[in-house]
């Protein structure tokens, strides 16, 4: 072994204290890294992968000027026919009055948004009917779910009520039907239809004169990461429609933009942890420079080039950066497979859609790296300036 | 040469046109007051400081001449040390002290061989795994008469070798350095200001307010002042 490889090691290691220090502070800063990275790109992840499990699917279709008015057996077969494709189901949405008397006492909501869906084909392109959390999906013409915020709202609405509707129709006429609640929605973090009535896309159709047609098709892949290929195929296919197909990244963009900039800006704090990690391990290599002046100038003395005692001092760097970058990556993993195994969440809320980004974990550790061995080069660069009379120094 | 610090009215001159010359083998003692400047000679000669004038030849050497590597270098190779506080580096075992010039010097050729003969002959060799840090001073300060001889230097320089120790064991170092001077016909200087325990030796350099003079110990000591 090099000799100034065993010196760096040697006088790094008789300082635990001092590694100690360095090491926890590479570690803390790759650490707070990958907590951001967990929550921060985790809550955003969920709420893609919400909006795409409940309402834009991974591709979303809409009609550039109206209403869709294809058929739904047309544009499903054509789209179920294509191996990527999981599911596609119509969907149409509207807003209602609700009124119901419960107790004697009647109960008015208004404006509360409708979702007309297809119960047979939602269920493969939407994950919406796994939230029910109390009776059972849309099954008839005749049978409404519920959000769990509009039950509430409602002053407790249960499976087996009766409440009427209002819903304007495309002429102005009011549009009033009595149904029964089938069922109760509700989502993790209230990111599902929990705001929402959900009913017969049909009986939905029928009240707002517009048989047919519908206002969107979702459409959820086996496999998103063809969402754009599938998006173009589609559009060179109905040329003539004034279909507007969005990827999930683009029809969800609106409601993204902002956490996208909320991210970068954590993101941002975290490197600059990293740097705070880095100012970190200048003070204790310079304290250690200053503990070994008297070695610095005895090495000298003996023939030492100031090239050697910076090298033992980079050393030095690379070796509190190696372990940091080791540590606190396995500290970072540690904390993103549990946040992964317990479907991480805060306050009953939103669960963290966690994954692996390899390439960000490990661009984040040859940083830490890198910046450990920056962050020893001014001590380094001290040492070199020890004259070899300190060696001399008897006090 | 001649050494001053500071400048304008700060000025102190540390050594005034001291001269002298060294022969191979020679057992050399600087002696002189505290604050005389001998130390100061000392870093001149172990090329530690450089003299504001005149010139320090090694081996023929002008040393004045060389640039910061090639002292480096110079002291690997010409040089040894042997300090106050014998200066081991404490994060290292007694035997990687006194290998540690070779490996600087890059030459590691048999240089643990060497370097357990060394110690050996210090009487060390049943200490070479310890850390520098867990033997005595006068052990330690063995230790660093092996490192300073190690590379066969052309001179070994030795700061108050002796400074830090009790009688008894200075006394053992003495005898060491000049046994070891015997043995190897090696260039010994050593700066003390504790002379009667060194006994004969080749030459006394004594030194007072900068000034230095060549003499013998103890009847011919000259001062120049």
């Amino acid at each position: 072994m090099d000799y100034r490889l065993r010196l760096a090691k040697r006088m790094l290691f008789n300082k635990k204290g001092s590694l100690l220090g360095a090491v926890l502070a590479v570690t803390i800063g790759i650490l707070v890294i990958h907590v951001n990275f967990v929550i921060f790109q985790g809550l955003f992840d969920a709420i893609v992968r919400d909006i795409s499990n409940y309402r834009n699917g991974d591709i979303l279709v809409t009609d550039e000027a109206d209403y869709i008015d294809k058929s739904d057996n047309a544009l499903a077969n054509w789209f179920e026919r294509i191996p990527y494709v999981q599911g596609a189901t119509p969907r149409l949405s509207s807003s209602a009055e609700i009124n119901m008397t419960k107790n004697g006492k009647l109960i008015e909501e208004t404006r509360v948004p409708v979702v007309g869906v297809d119960p047979i084909r939602d269920v493969k392109a939407s994950t919406a009917h796994e939230t029910i959390s109390e009776g059972t999906y849309v099954l008839n013409r005749n049978s409404i779910v519920l959000g769990n915020n509009v039950a509430r709202d409602l002053d407790g609405a249960q499976v087996g009520d009766s409440l009427k509707l209002l819903i304007v129709d495309r002429y102005g006429e009011d549009q009033i039907r009595r149904f029964t609640v089938t069922g109760i929605a509700k989502s993790p973090g209230g990111q599902g239809l929990d705001y929402s009535i959900v009913m017969h896309i049909d009986t939905l159709r029928d009240m707002m004169g517009r048989p047919g047609e519908s206002g969107s098709f979702m459409v959820k892949l086996n496999d998103p990461s063809k969402a754009f290929e599938v998006k173009q195929f589609f559009l060179i296919a109905f040329p003539n429609d004034d279909f507007i197909a969005e990827t999930i990244e683009e029809s969800a963009e609106e409601q993204l933009a902002g956490f996208r900039s909320g991210i970068a800006m954590i993101n941002l704090i975290g490197y600059f942890g990293m740097m705070s990690s880095a100012f970190a391990i200048v003070t204790i290599q310079m304290m250690l420079v200053n503990g070994k002046t008297r070695e610095i100038g005895v090495m000298r003395s003996i023939g030492a080039k100031r090239k050697d005692i910076l090298i033992i001092f980079i050393f030095q760097g690379m070796i509190i950066g190696a372990i940091g970058a080791g540590v606190g990556t396995a500290a970072g993993l540690g904390y993103t497979i549990y946040a992964k195994e317990t479907k991480m969440s805060f306050m009953d809320s939103i669960p963290l859609e966690v994954s692996y980004d390899w390439e960000k974990i490990i661009q984040t550790a040859l940083m830490s790296f890198a910046l450990a061995i920056i962050a020893s080069l001014y001590p380094s660069y001290r040492a070199t300036k020890l004259l070899p009379v300190e060696a001399m120094r008897t006090v | 040469m001649t050494k001053i610090y500071g400048t304008g009215e700060n000025q102190v001159k540390a050594l005034d046109s001291a001269s002298f010359s060294l022969e191979k083998g020679e057992f050399v003692l600087i002696v002189g007051s505290s604050g005389s400047g001998k130390s100061t000679l000392l870093n001149m000669i172990g090329l530690l400081d450089r003299p504001s004038s005149g010139k320090v030849f090694i081996d023929g050497i002008d040393t004045t001449k060389l640039n910061d590597n090639q002292i480096s270098s110079f002291r690997n190779k010409k040089l040894g040390f042997i300090f106050q506080f014998s200066n081991l580096l404490t994060d290292l075992t007694v035997l990687e002290n006194v290998l540690l010039p070779r490996q600087i010097g890059g030459t590691n050729e048999s240089a643990e061989k060497d370097a357990r003969e060394l110690l050996k002959s210090v009487g060390l060799e049943t200490q070479i795994n310890k850390r520098a840090n867990k033997i005595s001073g006068g052990q330690a300060q063995r230790a660093a008469i092996a490192r300073g001889l190690i590379n066969r230097p052309s001179i070994v320089l030795a700061d108050e070798p002796t400074g830090n120790l009790d009688s008894v064991t200075s006394d053992i170092i003495v005898q060491l350095m000049k046994s070891m001077a015997k043995k190897l016909n090696q260039t010994f200087v050593v700066v003390t200001h504790d002379q009667h325990h060194f006994g004969n030796v080749d030459k006394i350099i004594t030194i007072k307010d900068g000034h230095s003079s060549e003499g013998k110990f103890p009847s011919e000591l000259e001062v120049v002042a």
